[in-house]
């Protein structure tokens, strides 16, 4: 078996509410290999939102270590950590949060102008993938003319256009109904898993949770396999 | 032959006033042809209405034809002399008042600074032993007792430079004038009755009637008194010309410039000749001149009876321009054979008129007869 | 870069948000760069006349009040043998067909002028020099002076001049040699002395003697020699001296008007960061998104600044040519304060002046970029979370607000040890004000908030729900009203200091009037120039008048200047009654005491700025030069002048027949004999002045006469003035339009649950009433403080004037319903849109 991607080391993070200190994730470890598909469960605010932020390197840790493809992220500096993020991870937010004022193919093309990657091949790429997505014809439209599942499908093609290692997806069908939503885990289904791309997503729901390779729980401050707990 | 630089001077301190005024006081002198653009306008009949001209013969009335003439707008006194120090160094001085008159009456008005008439003074010396040539020049109108000509005894003065009667009988006057590096301050005392040139003192310059001056000499000046050349001040003695003559125009476009010959000879004659230059080369008829002899007649000098080669160039430096260097002057008729040479090259006078003026020493061809004077050449 | 494409669209989307951030940005450099090339536009124009018409003048000789008489010229020249030297007759005239407009008469002996100067004309023919020297009026102008007033060679043109109507030929064109001489020339007229003499009334008088003294030893002894024949009230004084002295003179009513218009930019600066922090704070979201995606710190930096950068560039192109045009009108205005309060100048045509440009462009880019840099940092602090709350910001900058607020109250306590520092001249002084206007406005959004807390009640009880949310809202939001209250708060307190200052000054001029003029009616020669001299009156005349039967009776003045290595010393010589003298308006001395030396000749009196400037206290001596030489006179009182900032000296006419060349009245004023009206007498006084050209004016009418010159000095102040509240006006109203479309969805909100449109419009305009209502309040006290530090330190040391110090409450009323119907009219714009529009449509925009 090849090194893990993502690996999290004794993580501790915390946030300051008040006087009072709430933990996050206390000594957290965690080990995903390239390729496999963690899916993180649980209901909200129980930090699974932060969990992906600081693999992003969005948020740091407060303690502990982050390793993703090799870069101990949080040892990075936040220059780096964007560089990295840049380079190396396509978001999808429950959200959506498309640039409004750029176009579905400006938004698609955005992380590639960032990787300074934008050729006139890729750009195809990114037609192809935007094709993929069922959106070859809305390339020129502003986002706010799109449906929900249709701003989310521009949202998978953006993060994935630049080819990442991993894709963290935050509720990507949080905020869909159940059609929208299965549409848009079949895209991710066709163009994650395919590719051989490791994927982290959150979610609530149990229902999706079983695409998964592995299905994770907050408890306690600790990751923990969902099979086991719901077995102890 | 002063009519003409009397005519040029008068259109060139117009000119060249502007030209200095632009230029700051190192104006040069102007371009030719803007000389002879002017010549020609000064003597355009339109500017000159109003003002009396030399048509006929007149007679002389002295002393008062020695003041100024103001119904003419143009007249000068016009002084030269070689003078010799006590140890025989020798000296070259020319002090020179231009009156020109601005209109042909003068006009009523409060300010004494009104003025009707300009003065222009030239004023140079020669130190022959020193090589130097000194030359001034200033400008002033005729107001405030800045300048002016007139009074019994007569003065004419511009500033401190001043020629002043202080005999009249026979004819005398002081000559004071100081500048940078020079002055004068000498005594004048007239040898000869005032000789009468051209027709009884109408001096003819061409064929148009009112082309003409009132044109009188005095050849021979006693002359004494001290020099300043640089640092140094001399007591001289020698003899000085004057020549006095007013005009309201005289020129003709084409007469381009004129050599002048004032000489004192030792034998006691005085000679006095000018030669007109024409534009094409040509020598002018009305190129003329006088010959006073010892017992003080005069005789009238016409182009014919005169012959003049030139011996030798000189280069001036300054201006580029090229002067005659030596003559030979012949009155064949008068058993004249003159051989005339600068006492120093260097006589040009770089004034907003430029021109060469100079003491010359006079020698006979053949050895029998020697003399001084002052040369003018003008238009080279 | 798309990057770029979305800011750049997204200024489009908000088309009047960027467009009112221009405009901010444009009316600063605008007017800026407009008092500056106004400044400058005069500064230049009397700088480069004064050395056109000097030349190459090293030194001038130069006399007592009526210059030198002529035959120094000549003893120099004949006597002295000195030839470097050039008479001078100069005054000035206004043609009859473009009246305010100045023309410098320049008289000169063509002939004197070589060493000196070298702007005559070509005198290509002889004409011109003739007609310049024999006929009289003939006068020398520059072509396009010539075309400007419409008169071609030979034409002649009425012109006014020394108090009578007389007609100039223009002769010839002056030919100047470069271009430096041509502006130099713009609005001089060059004649024959003879000409000049005549014109302005000075036969036998010159103005000056220019001279050419080499340096060094030679010099100094050519100097000694020419010192010599000088008569004791002439003197020699290098050719510097004039143009600097003219420079000098008008540097402090310069340097005032440039604070001014500093004050207008640093509103404007406000304003920009107002708009830049607002643009950030609006885009939180999208800001985050971005860094989220990947987009460095350094990237989204750039973004802003470049956004700042274009709204910078925009603004600044816009404001230099608004400031351009404003440049003119400004011009005009300065010309004409110099004109009534210093010397008579004129600036013929405005110079493209590219200093003054280069100098506005990089203050309105620099102004904007460092406005910009705060809201940058903001930016580029934010976390990269998809979703930042404005809670947070909000948060942030309430943390803020003490540090801020101590800063604040540390600068004023700074400002303030500036303004009490003496030595710190007028700039010390602008400095303290200008600290203390900082300082101020950065304690205010702390203010804010302790006052909204405070009135948070009384709203709320006033207008129930809806004006407890305005009030919170103002709180809520401080990140932006809080700067938006301080631009309003300086702009409105400029307006204020500025007003009570002016209507101080004005009551102050008022009260010194009714002790300084105290005759009836007032006689003086027709002058249509604006300058303070008037010419003299026809001794005939005097004399004629001396005998009225009405007046009971009259006094003799003259006022003249004399030109002193320090500059101009102004003389006013009097033969007043003693009960006029002791109604003089004394600062120091005791008038009683002072009369009989003074009428004896024997004492001075001093203006107020006089004794400030020269450091001169009763029982000091003052030293002037006579014609007996030096002279040492005792002051026996200062008086209370406003007249002239340079200060002036007051003798008797006794005393000065005695020290100067210059029996000459240029005013008679009238004292009606009892059972006289004023108005028998001035009709008594016009019937008898036959043909003169004179201005009889009663002492109602005089007093109202320069109350108008006052106003008028003061229009620019007013301009000014008007201006910075504009782009306050226009700060505040893209501050607070900015504010509410932001919270449109949350005013969709309130629509959604049942708000009326016009509750909607309440709760806005609520709010930006109440910011509007709290800048005006909070700006009264810094009015009246800059009033404070205008009056007692500014003026003070920039005029040597005192004032009276009087709040007029109709200044802070007027302050307070200006900022507030500032707010209001901010608030409708927004209010009403909200009102058009769907409250449906406003929740389906994201977020």
């Amino acid at each position: 078996m090849s090194a893990p991607l993502v690996e999290l080391k004794a993580v501790y993070k915390s946030f300051r509410e008040g006087d009072r200190e709430r933990v996050i994730l206390r000594e957290a470890d965690l080990s995903v290999s390239a390729g496999e598909w963690v899916f993180l469960l649980g209901r909200s605010g129980t930090g699974k939102s932060t969990l992906l932020n600081l693999i992003s390197g969005i948020d740091r840790p407060d303690g502990g270590d982050i390793v993703v493809d090799g870069h101990t992220i949080n040892r990075l500096s936040e220059r780096d950590r964007t560089l990295f993020r840049r380079n190396h991870i396509g978001f999808v937010f429950q959200f959506y949060n498309l640039i409004p004022t750029l176009t579905v193919e400006e938004n698609v093309l955005l992380p590639l102008e960032l990787t300074g990657k934008l050729t006139a091949q890729l750009k195809d790429w990114a037609g192809d993938l935007l094709a993929e997505v069922g959106l070859s014809d809305r390339g020129r439209t502003y986002p706010d003319r799109l449906s929900g599942g249709e701003q989310q499908r521009v949202a998978v093609a953006r993060a994935l256009v630049h080819r990442p290692r991993l894709v963290l997806a935050d509720e990507p069908t949080g905020n869909l109904d159940a059609e929208t939503g299965s549409q848009v885990l079949e895209i991710f289904q066709r163009l994650v898993r395919q590719t051989g791309t490791t994927m982290l997503l959150v979610t609530h729901s149990r229902e999706i949770a079983t695409l998964a390779d592995r299905i994770l729980t907050i408890h306690n401050g600790n990751l923990v396999d969902a099979a086991r707990q719901v077995a102890s | 032959m002063r009519p003409l630089i009397l005519a040029l001077a008068g259109a060139t301190l117009l000119i060249c006033l502007a030209f200095l005024l632009v230029s700051g006081r190192n104006g040069a002198g102007p371009a030719g042809k803007e000389m002879a653009m002017s010549v020609g306008e000064v003597l355009g009949g339109n500017a000159s209405a109003g003002f009396s001209r030399a048509v006929a013969p007149r007679p002389f009335h002295f002393p008062e034809d020695h003041g100024p003439h103001p119904g003419f707008r143009n007249e000068w006194w016009y002084f030269t002399g070689n003078l010799q120090g006590a140890d025989g160094q020798r000296f070259g001085y020319q002090l020179t008042f231009f009156r020109v008159s601005l209109l042909p009456q003068a006009v009523q008005r409060t300010s004494r600074w009104t003025a009707n008439e300009i003065f222009m003074a030239h004023f140079a010396l020669t130190d022959v032993r020193g090589k130097r040539f000194r030359f001034a020049q200033r400008y002033s109108r005729a107001a405030l007792g800045l300048a002016g000509a007139g009074g019994r005894p007569l003065s004419v003065w511009l500033e401190d430079w001043a020629a002043r009667e202080t005999e009249a009988q026979p004819w005398s006057m002081k000559l004071a004038a100081s500048d940078d590096g020079m002055s004068i301050d000498l005594d004048l005392q007239s040898l000869t009755p005032e000789i009468l040139n051209g027709e009884g003192g109408l001096s003819r310059k061409s064929g148009t009637p009112g082309n003409a001056s009132y044109y009188y000499s005095l050849p021979r000046m006693r002359t004494s008194g001290t020099i300043r050349s640089g640092k140094d001040t001399f007591r001289v003695s020698g003899f000085s010309w004057l020549d006095r003559e007013w005009s309201t125009s005289a020129l003709e476009a084409n007469q381009v410039g004129w050599d002048w010959f004032a000489l004192q000879l030792d034998d006691g004659r005085d000679l006095m000749f000018y030669r007109l230059r024409r534009s094409d080369g040509s020598v002018d008829p009305f190129s003329a001149g006088t010959l006073v002899t010892a017992d003080g007649r005069s005789i009238g000098l016409r182009r014919e009876d005169v012959r003049l080669e030139v011996k030798s160039w000189w280069n001036s430096p300054a201006s580029r321009s090229r002067y005659p260097a030596e003559w030979r002057l012949r009155i064949p008729s008068e058993n004249l054979d003159l051989q005339i040479v600068p006492r120093l090259e260097n006589q040009e006078l770089l004034t907003s008129f430029r021109y060469w003026e100079g003491a010359v020493a006079v020698s006979s061809n053949a050895g029998v007869v020697g003399g001084s004077g002052y040369l003018e050449m003008t238009g080279y | 870069m798309i990057l770029w494409r979305a800011g750049y669209r997204n200024a489009l989307r908000h088309p009047w948000l960027t467009v009112l951030a221009v405009i901010g940005v444009s009316l600063g450099v605008a007017v800026v760069s407009a008092v500056d090339l106004a400044n400058r536009a005069a500064e230049r124009a009397f700088m480069i006349a004064a050395e056109t018409v000097a030349g190459r003048a090293t030194h001038q000789v130069v006399g007592g009040p009526s210059g030198i008489p002529e035959d120094v010229y000549r003893r120099l020249r004949l006597t002295g043998h000195f030839d470097n030297s050039a008479p001078v007759v100069t005054g000035s005239l206004q043609p009859v067909a473009k009246p305010g407009t100045t023309f410098q008469v320049v008289g000169i002996d063509p002939f004197a002028e070589p060493p000196i100067r070298s702007f005559s004309s070509n005198f290509t023919d002889r004409g011109t020099l003739t007609s310049l020297m024999t006929t009289p009026g003939s006068v020398l102008m520059l072509p396009e002076t010539a075309e400007e007033l419409g008169i071609k060679r030979w034409q002649s043109l009425p012109v006014e001049v020394a108090g009578a109507r007389r007609d100039i030929a223009l002769a010839g064109y002056l030919a100047p040699p470069d271009q430096v001489a041509r502006l130099g020339l713009g609005s001089v007229m060059v004649c024959d002395i003879s000409t000049a003499q005549e014109l302005l009334g000075m036969t036998g008088r010159l103005s000056r003697i220019d001279l050419v003294v080499p340096e060094g030893a030679a010099g100094e002894q050519q100097l000694k020699e020419i010192s010599a024949l000088l008569p004791g009230d002439a003197t020699v004084i290098p050719a510097g001296t004039r143009a600097s002295s003219l420079d000098r003179m008008t540097r402090a009513f310069r340097l005032n008007l440039t604070a001014l218009s500093l004050l207008a930019l640093m509103v404007g600066m406000f304003l920009i960061y107002n708009t830049m922090t607002f643009s950030v704070v609006r885009r939180r979201r999208l800001i985050g998104m971005l860094r989220a995606l990947g987009v460095s710190r350094r990237e989204i930096f750039a973004m802003i600044c470049g956004e700042a950068l274009l709204i910078g560039v925009a603004g600044t192109a816009l404001g230099l040519a608004c400031g351009k045009l404003l440049g003119g009108e400004l011009t005009r205005l300065v010309t004409r304060t110099i004109n009534d309060l210093y010397f008579v100048m004129e600036v013929g045509r405005l110079p493209l002046l590219p200093g003054a440009l280069v100098k506005g462009a990089l203050l309105g880019i620099v102004a904007t970029l460092a406005a910009a840099v705060p809201a940058a940092l903001e930016a580029t602090g934010a976390p990269p979370r998809a979703v930042l709350s404005r809670s947070v910001i909000e948060a942030r900058h309430r943390k803020l607000l003490p540090l801020a607020a101590c800063g604040g109250v540390l600068l004023m306590a700074a400002g303030g040890l500036l303004l009490l520092y003496e030595g710190g001249g007028i700039v010390g002084g602008f400095a303290g004000l200008f600290a203390m206007i900082i300082g101020y406005a950065m304690a205010i959004p702390a203010v804010v908030v302790l006052l909204v807390n405070g009135v948070r009640p009384l709203f709320s009880a006033l207008f129930g729900v809806i004006g407890k949310m305005a009030a919170r809202g103002v709180v809520v939001s401080l990140s932006r009203t809080g700067v938006a209250t301080a631009a309003l708060v300086v702009a409105v307190a400029a307006g204020i200091g500025v007003g009570i200052m002016v209507g101080g000054f004005r009551l102050t001029v008022q009260t010194w009037l009714e002790s300084w003029l105290q005759a009836d009616v007032y006689l003086r020669s027709a002058d249509f120039g604006s300058g303070r001299s008037h010419p003299p009156l026809d001794p005939a005349l005097v004399e004629r008048f001396s005998r009225l039967p009405g007046a009971g009776s009259f006094s003799l003045s003259r006022r003249a200047s004399m030109e002193t290595p320090e500059g101009f010393t102004e003389i006013l010589s009097m033969e007043v009654p003693s009960t006029t003298f002791l109604g003089y308006p004394f600062k120091k001395g005791d008038p009683r005491r002072a009369w009989p030396s003074f009428q004896r000749g024997e004492s001075v009196l001093l203006s107020e700025p006089y004794s400030l400037r020269h450091h001169l206290k009763v029982g000091d001596r003052l030293t002037l030069r006579t014609r007996q030489g030096a002279v040492s006179l005792p002051v026996s009182g200062i008086i209370y002048d406003y007249g002239s900032d340079t200060g002036i000296v007051i003798m008797s006419r006794t005393g000065y027949l005695k020290y100067f060349d210059d029996p000459k009245v240029d005013g008679m004023s009238f004292y009606a004999r009892p059972g006289v009206s004023t108005a028998q007498l001035a009709a008594e006084i016009r019937a008898r002045g036959g043909g003169q050209r004179l201005t009889i004016i009663t002492n109602k009418e005089l007093k109202k006469a320069t109350m108008t010159i006052f106003d008028r000095t003061f229009a620019i102040t007013g301009v000014l003035r008007i201006l910075t509240l504009v782009v306050a006006f226009v700060g505040i109203l893209s501050a607070l339009m900015a504010m509410q479309v932001e919270r449109a969805r949350e005013l969709a909100v309130l629509r959604a649950v049942g708000l009326t449109p016009l509750q909607v419009l309440g709760v806005i305009c609520g709010e930006t009433a109440l910011i509007g209502l709290l800048a005006g309040v909070l700006s009264l006290p810094l009015g009246i403080l800059e009033a404070l530090i205008l009056v007692f330190v500014v003026n003070l040391r920039s005029f040597g004037w005192t004032m009276q110090f009087q709040v007029d409450p109709a200044y802070l009323v007027e302050a307070i319903l200006l900022s507030v119907t500032a707010a209001l009219l901010a608030g409708l714009y927004p209010a009403a849109s909200i009102a058009r529009t769907s409250p449906a449509l406003a929740l389906k925009e994201d977020e």
